[in-house]
């Protein structure tokens, strides 16, 4: 399968160590560990939000730890998409105007042929209905729930088309039914093919993803491969999960 | 979507953007209204000097005129395009009523003119020359709303009897620092009231474009000409014109950059609080991709609009406080044709403040670009106590540089309209001046005078000085003529820049402007004409004078024993009195004709009056804008430092704190720097302001400029300031009890 994503020797002061690992296009991966074992600075690294002191990160063909700062944020905008676990918006717009702000920017930034600003509309509208968010479009961002407003965020890093989303604990933020339809969202938009690197301390949504990376002090220790599971049997999945993680000592 | 993150922005930050707009206005409406005022006012003397066709050289003299003379001289200088020789016939202050009130007090030389066929004319308020009918005068407009004048008054001469037929402006003698005003007459009135005056003459001169004023006026003075009395070149006259009105808008200006100033150090604060504020907006927007300069663009494009309306403001600010202000400029010397220009002018000075301010914010911005997406979105809390208390500063800072605005116009009202300011004008420290001017026999009327003085036992100490042309021969053979105050000038000395008065015969001191016109220093030598000798005298000092054109000097006596009275253009006696001796009562025993009698404190109100008032105003003003600035910026900064420890308010609330103890916690962490501040301000005040007002005065020739500070004025500002910031800083923090104890438990972070 093809490599979507390959990262190579790479270091980050003391706390990322020697780490190289890759993704298949496709791929559902969950980065798991205790607090302060490195998760999110080697996400943060890896999807060119931070430069690492040492090593390499391709995306494809092109080698992200090389490019500018400003590649970088070309790179985000129409490759790269990112979930946070705050559910970071513009608190000035509306639900349906912060979906569309990357596109527009995107947009802005065609030479020629230049997207119908009523095609972007409706593409944000088909990510919500898929999301199952439709009808938040003009609300604030202070009007929704935290699961909806996390699936609008989802919206937002889709609008673009990225090769691949990265998302740091998406629903570190959430109560456990928010944190199902949030898991809902991304496993289906996966399911259609986009990839997705994922940090997590939650197993039961590791359990989700194909492959779970287990970090500890900025080591990769081990991996976990749950392709051969049944994709709905979750609770087949999730004793797996459990029992790895407790032979790493989790 | 720009529009509307736009609008949004500024609904949801009303306050701060509403501060914004008003600092950007205020920087705006002063510093343009400071230049089109400035552009008014030369525009309209320009123009005034312009159709009066004003002489570039003018030479009053007192006694018989040589017309054969000048006319061979004007023939030899090719550089002359026309030249004249006005009558002016010198009134008895004291035996001229004008409307209904005497112009016995007043300190000003005033006399009768016709209007010359050639230059020099004398303009009615619309700026053509008038026609005078027999029995009419027409009076300089100055003169109008000072004796409440208007057309069908009355003027008395003596026993005869003038209708005031319409005013004048006068290109050469607007200002009330020109000591001469000339009334319009005709030439039969003129020929009939003859009698009652002293008559004198202006010979003016019109040069060719191009040409060198000083050395026309040295060649003029080598030829031997009559020259008994005082010599002014034009750009001297613009001069004086320009500066009596023109304080009131270096004050302006002043102003204007102090209000800059303050509204750059406000809005950097509000912007930087702006970014800090939404920092994770701005990481957000940069972990989606969007670029440093298109993050910046949105943020400039917020205060391209505010600047946009504050320019706006500011233009329409200034268009409606240009009008009243320059209302005296538009009497004195008529309307400038500049108005478009004028508009011009405030548009591009508007344009150009807001380009300023635009490019500081600019800078400010940067910050964004040095942010990575990381650390915008999870800021490290690397903000010490000390950095916070450093935020505290900037009110210090507000306060100082308001301070400041308020003393300079305060010390200088206080130096100009002190006793001591005519130190500054060659004079020195006496209670009482008697001018005998407009007489055959000066020397006399001095000599009875001086007698009746030293037995009078109200008196404390006198002295007579006697003014003489004399001329002087300068090193390249070249003749110039000095105006040299003779007698004793130990008795009130003035001040003296270097060395000390002359004392001795061969002794002499120049003013300031005078010696650096000649290149001498003390010590330096000089050839000097008088008794029809050539004699050598040392200069002994150099002391400040803004009389006369700042050109004067001063010598103990001309010859030993020898009467220099056929010279003397006038004398001046300067007298003290005893304690407990009244003035005016005094003053009353030695009127006499022939004599203006007047205390000195008046004589500085009759020259600087106007200035004085002007500064008066401008002091109110400064003072105003000075307080509202305070109240505004300090109550500002206080409710926008509680909104960013919002957090922390709230969990001192839910720990048990009460609104009084955040309160006053609050209220220390302000006032500490307003104090710190306000001393700050006090000492640059004091010092800055004074090296500021004395560069402006050394260019009119009155050096070692000092303040005359009135501590209990600056006692009572100090307090006045100091109250509002405390005011301010107590409204700023009443912001804490609208924080409830919950909201740091709601806080998502």
């Amino acid at each position: 399968m093809d490599k979507i994503l390959r990262v190579e020797k790479l270091c980050k002061d003391e706390i990322i160590k020697d780490v190289s690992v890759g993704v298949n296009q496709g791929e559902m991966v969950a980065i798991m560990g205790p607090s302060g074992s490195g998760k999110s600075t080697l996400l943060y690294n890896i999807s060119g939000m931070d430069q690492p002191t040492k090593g390499k990160v391709w995306l494809k063909e092109q080698e992200i730890t090389a490019l500018s700062e400003n590649d970088k944020a070309k790179l985000r905008l129409h490759q790269i998409g990112f979930v946070f676990q705050q559910m970071n918006m513009m608190e000035n717009l509306n639900i349906l105007d912060n979906i569309l702000l990357p596109a527009i920017q995107a947009n802005k930034e065609k030479k020629k042929e230049r997207t119908e600003k009523r095609e972007l509309i409706d593409e944000a509208a088909r990510l919500m209905e898929k999301l199952s968010i439709s009808g938040l479009e003009k609300r604030k961002i202070t009007e929704v729930s935290g699961g909806q407003l996390q699936r609008a965020c989802i919206c937002r890093s889709m609008i673009n088309h990225p090769e691949i989303i990265f998302a740091d604990e998406p629903t570190g933020a959430l109560n456990k039914g928010a944190s199902e339809e949030v898991m809902n969202a991304l496993m289906s938009l996966n399911r259609e093919g986009t990839t997705i690197l994922m940090v997590t301390h939650d197993s039961r949504m590791a359990s989700r993803c194909g492959r779970i990376m287990y970090l500890l002090d900025g080591q990769l220790q081990g991996e976990l491969m749950l392709e051969d599971c049944p994709k709905d049997s979750f609770k087949q999945r999730e004793e797996k999960v459990n029992q790895w993680l407790a032979k790493m000592e989790w | 979507m720009i529009g509307r993150l736009l609008w949004n922005d500024i609904r949801n930050h009303k306050l701060l953007s509403f501060s914004t707009v008003i600092f950007m206005a205020a920087s705006s409406l002063f510093i343009s209204l400071a230049a089109v005022l400035l552009v008014g006012l030369l525009g309209c003397v320009d123009d005034l000097m312009e159709k009066a066709v004003t002489p570039d050289y003018l030479q009053m003299h007192a006694g018989d005129i040589q017309t054969e003379k000048i006319k061979v001289f004007a023939r030899e200088h090719a550089e002359v395009e026309k030249w004249q020789v006005s009558p002016f016939l010198n009134l008895e202050n004291s035996s001229v009523v004008l409307g209904n009130r005497s112009l016995a007090d007043s300190t000003q030389d005033n006399g009768l003119c016709m209007q010359s066929d050639g230059f020099d004319f004398l303009l009615d308020m619309n700026n053509v020359c008038p026609v005078v009918e027999e029995g009419e005068v027409y009076v300089p407009v100055c003169y109008r709303s000072l004796y409440e004048l208007n057309i069908g008054d009355k003027m008395q001469i003596g026993s005869e009897e003038l209708i005031v037929a319409g005013f004048i402006r006068d290109s050469q003698m607007s200002s009330m620092m020109a000591s001469s005003k000339r009334f319009l007459v005709c030439k039969e009135d003129y020929n009939r009231i003859k009698k009652l005056g002293e008559e004198e003459y202006l010979i003016e001169f019109l040069l060719k474009e191009k040409t060198d004023i000083d050395s026309f006026a040295a060649d003029y003075g080598s030829a031997g000409m009559d020259a008994n009395g005082p010599a002014i070149t034009k750009p001297l006259i613009r001069m004086m014109n320009a500066l009596s009105d023109g304080i009131m808008i270096l004050v302006i200006l002043l102003v204007g950059i102090g209000v800059l100033l303050i509204s750059l150090l406000c809005i950097r604060f509000i912007t930087a609080l702006g970014v800090e504020q939404d920092r994770r907006e701005v990481g957000m927007l940069k972990a989606l991709g969007i670029e440093n300069k298109q993050i910046r663009f949105l943020y400039l494009s917020k205060y391209i609009l505010f600047s946009f309306v504050g320019a706006l403001l500011g233009f329409w600010g200034a268009g409606i406080l240009e009008r009243p202000l320059s209302e005296k400029l538009r009497e004195l010397y008529g309307v400038s044709n500049k108005g478009l220009f004028s508009v011009a002018i405030t548009i591009l000075t508007c344009i150009l403040i807001q380009a300023v301010i635009l490019f500081f914010i600019r800078h400010v911005l940067k910050k964004i670009e040095k942010m990575s997406a990381l650390e915008a979105l999870f800021p490290v809390q690397t903000q010490g106590k000390n950095k916070e208390r450093s935020q505290y500063v900037i009110i210090g800072l507000v306060v100082a540089a308001c301070m400041v605005l308020t003393l300079i116009p305060q010390n200088l009202y206080s130096t100009i309209s002190s006793s001591q300011f005519v130190s500054y004008m060659g004079i020195g420290d006496a209670a009482i001046r008697m001018d005998v001017r407009q007489s055959e026999n000066i020397g006399e009327i001095t000599e009875n005078l001086l007698e009746e003085l030293s037995y009078d036992s109200d008196v404390l100490k006198y002295v007579a000085l006697k003014t003489v042309s004399c001329p002087v021969i300068l090193a390249d053979g070249s003749q110039v003529n000095l105006i040299v105050e003779t007698g004793d000038h130990s008795v009130f000395p003035v001040k003296y820049a270097e060395g000390s008065h002359p004392e001795k015969e061969g002794e002499i001191a120049l003013s300031v402007l005078q010696a650096q016109d000649l290149g001498l220093h003390v010590g330096d030598k000089l050839e000097l004409i008088y008794s029809g000798k050539s004699k050598i005298a040392v200069v002994c000092g150099i002391y400040s004078d803004i009389t006369n054109g700042g050109k004067t000097a001063k010598m103990s006596n001309l010859s030993s024993g020898g009467n220099t009275d056929d010279r003397v253009m006038w004398s001046i006696l300067y007298v003290s009195l005893k304690d407990n001796v009244h003035t005016e009562q005094w003053m009353k025993k030695y009127t006499c004709p022939g004599v203006d009698i007047v205390d000195i404190a008046s004589y500085v109100q009759g020259t600087y009056g106007p200035t004085i008032k002007q500064i008066e105003m401008a002091k109110l003003v400064a003072m105003g804008i000075a307080l509202l600035i305070i109240m505004v910026v300090v109550m500002l900064f206080m409710r926008l430092m509680i909104e960013k420890k919002r957090y922390c308010i709230s969990l001192q609330k839910a720990l048990g704190f009460n609104n009084v103890s955040i309160r006053t916690d609050y209220f220390i962490h302000g006032f500490v720097p307003i104090t710190v501040g306000a001393l700050m301000g006090v000492l640059l005040g004091n010092i800055f302001g004074e090296s500021i007002c004395g560069q402006i005065l050394k260019s009119l020739g009155a050096y070692g400029f000092h303040f005359v500070i009135r501590w209990e004025w600056v006692i009572l500002i100090i307090i006045i300031l100091m109250v509002t910031a405390a005011a301010a800083v107590s409204f700023g923090t009443l912001e804490v009890k609208k924080i409830k104890a919950y909201e740091c438990c709601m806080r998502k972070e």
